[in-house]
């Protein structure tokens, strides 16, 4: 998944993320395109609440709604499924 | 043996999701907020006390079991449905269903689907899933939560069927006999948005509707009182986020759910008003998201001060007025409808 995907969308999903959840110590540039967002150990380490705070950043950014939370949890697993659903909205 | 033509498939709410899929399998093709809308799923209800429930808690949509009982009154599709004192009895007659090629919607305890990771199941006997099939022990569950079919022990469903407490499901089942080849909609949309508003904004005691999320606002100040400590007092504060986002609520307490049901109504009935309604739906569960969001970060970073809980009543009263406003213009828009 992603392979289409612009590097930019990408880049700006990153960014995102880190400004969003205030992260301290990472970078955009820290995080690999399919770096799992949740989870245990190899993650980015978000938890339910920063799910939420996701949802709500990608629709303030990119105008698109994550309005239901399987599709939240599909959507959120990685930079790489978040650039495919807004692409895909945008389409 | 497995019923190879069921199509399993993810959904917002286990119990339309549930429904839904039934429908599908037995030819009526019909969207998930569509069923919720036509039975006339959204609601509020603020309730101090609840059997097996020491806190207060709050709902947002009907009863479990009532949506599927308001589908079966306005449409010809014909349900059958039992509960059950044995859990032998249960076991048999759901294995007889099984092998005729019949897939049964079962009422369960949550707990028990092991199938999903142990850190997100609670106990909740509100829960539906679709049994499909059976190999040795384990029986081929559709969950509308689970991205494909699973699996689950025998003995696990048993205990999931016949868990005790609140609401226990005490084996209900249900399956459908028949569906019309038809669903008159355009008689039924009114019909059903009428009921909602009714349920919201209509004479209804002061823990239901829109009054009931005003006195949401009010009591939520007194939670501190109930509490044992600040612990205690983050664990419920957290829950209101559990509650609008992840209880199969499709996000937004239900309400992007019904936006959606009134988008798809406007197109049926060609009805642009009911779109614009719609949008107004989806903005309406933005807000409740955004609750959802405060809840959970005062409640984590137990930053639960009076003037917190200030904050987040005024904000629900926010909602109680953005809905009041809702409910009265799509109840002029409804009445329109020929």
């Amino acid at each position: 998944m992603g392979d289409n995907i612009g590097t930019d969308l990408k880049a700006e999903i990153k960014k995102m993320i880190v400004e969003t959840l205030n992260m301290q110590d990472i970078t955009p540039e820290d995080i690999e395109d399919d770096l799992p967002l949740f989870g245990g150990e190899n993650t980015l380490g978000l938890d339910s609440i920063d799910a939420i705070e996701l949802v709500m950043a990608v629709q303030r950014d990119f105008k698109v709604r994550i309005d239901d939370q399987n599709l939240a949890r599909e959507v959120l697993k990685d930079v790489n499924s978040i650039a495919a659903f807004i692409q895909s909205k945008a389409e | 043996m497995i019923i190879e033509s069921f199509k399993h498939n993810m959904a917002a709410h286990c119990e339309s999701g549930t429904l839904t899929a039934l429908l599908k399998h037995k030819g009526l093709e019909i969207a998930e907020p569509m069923i919720f809308g036509l039975g006339s799923g959204l609601y509020f209800g603020y309730l101090s006390r609840t059997p097996n429930l020491n806190f207060p808690m709050f709902i947002l949509r009907t009863k479990p079991g009532k949506l599927r009982k308001k589908i079966s009154q306005r449409t010809d599709i014909k349900f059958n449905t039992k509960r059950f004192k044995s859990q032998d009895e249960a076991e048999q007659e759901l294995d007889g269903l099984i092998a005729k090629g019949i897939p049964v919607a079962c009422q369960v305890d949550f707990y028990y689907m092991d199938y999903i990771p142990q850190w997100e199941r609670v106990h909740a006997n509100i829960h539906f899933i679709t049994i499909v099939g059976k190999e040795g022990d384990e029986y081929l569950v559709s969950d509308s939560y689970f991205p494909k079919l699973a699996r689950i022990h025998k003995d696990n469903l048993r205990k999931a069927r016949f868990a005790g407490g609140y609401l226990a499901p005490k084996g209900f089942r249900y399956y459908i006999e028949s569906v019309p080849e038809t669903v008159n909609y355009k008689k039924l949309i009114p019909v059903a948005i009428k009921n909602t508003i009714n349920n919201m904004i209509g004479v209804q005691p002061p823990f239901i509707g829109v009054r009931g999320i005003r006195t949401f606002a009010k009591k939520l100040q007194a939670w501190p009182k109930l509490t044992r400590d600040v612990d205690h007092l983050s664990h419920e504060i957290m829950k209101i986020n559990v509650f609008l986002e992840d209880q199969g609520t499709g996000g937004g307490g239900f309400r992007f759910l019904y936006a959606t049901f009134l988008r798809q109504a406007s197109e049926i009935l060609q009805n642009k008003e009911l779109e614009e309604m719609s949008k107004k739906m989806m903005e309406i569960g933005d807000g409740w998201r955004n609750i959802s969001y405060f809840a959970a970060k005062i409640g984590k970073n137990r930053d639960l001060g009076p003037e917190k809980l200030q904050e987040l009543g005024q904000m629900i009263n926010e909602r109680a007025d953005a809905e009041e406003k809702f409910y009265k213009e799509l109840k002029l828009v409804v009445n329109k409808i020929k």
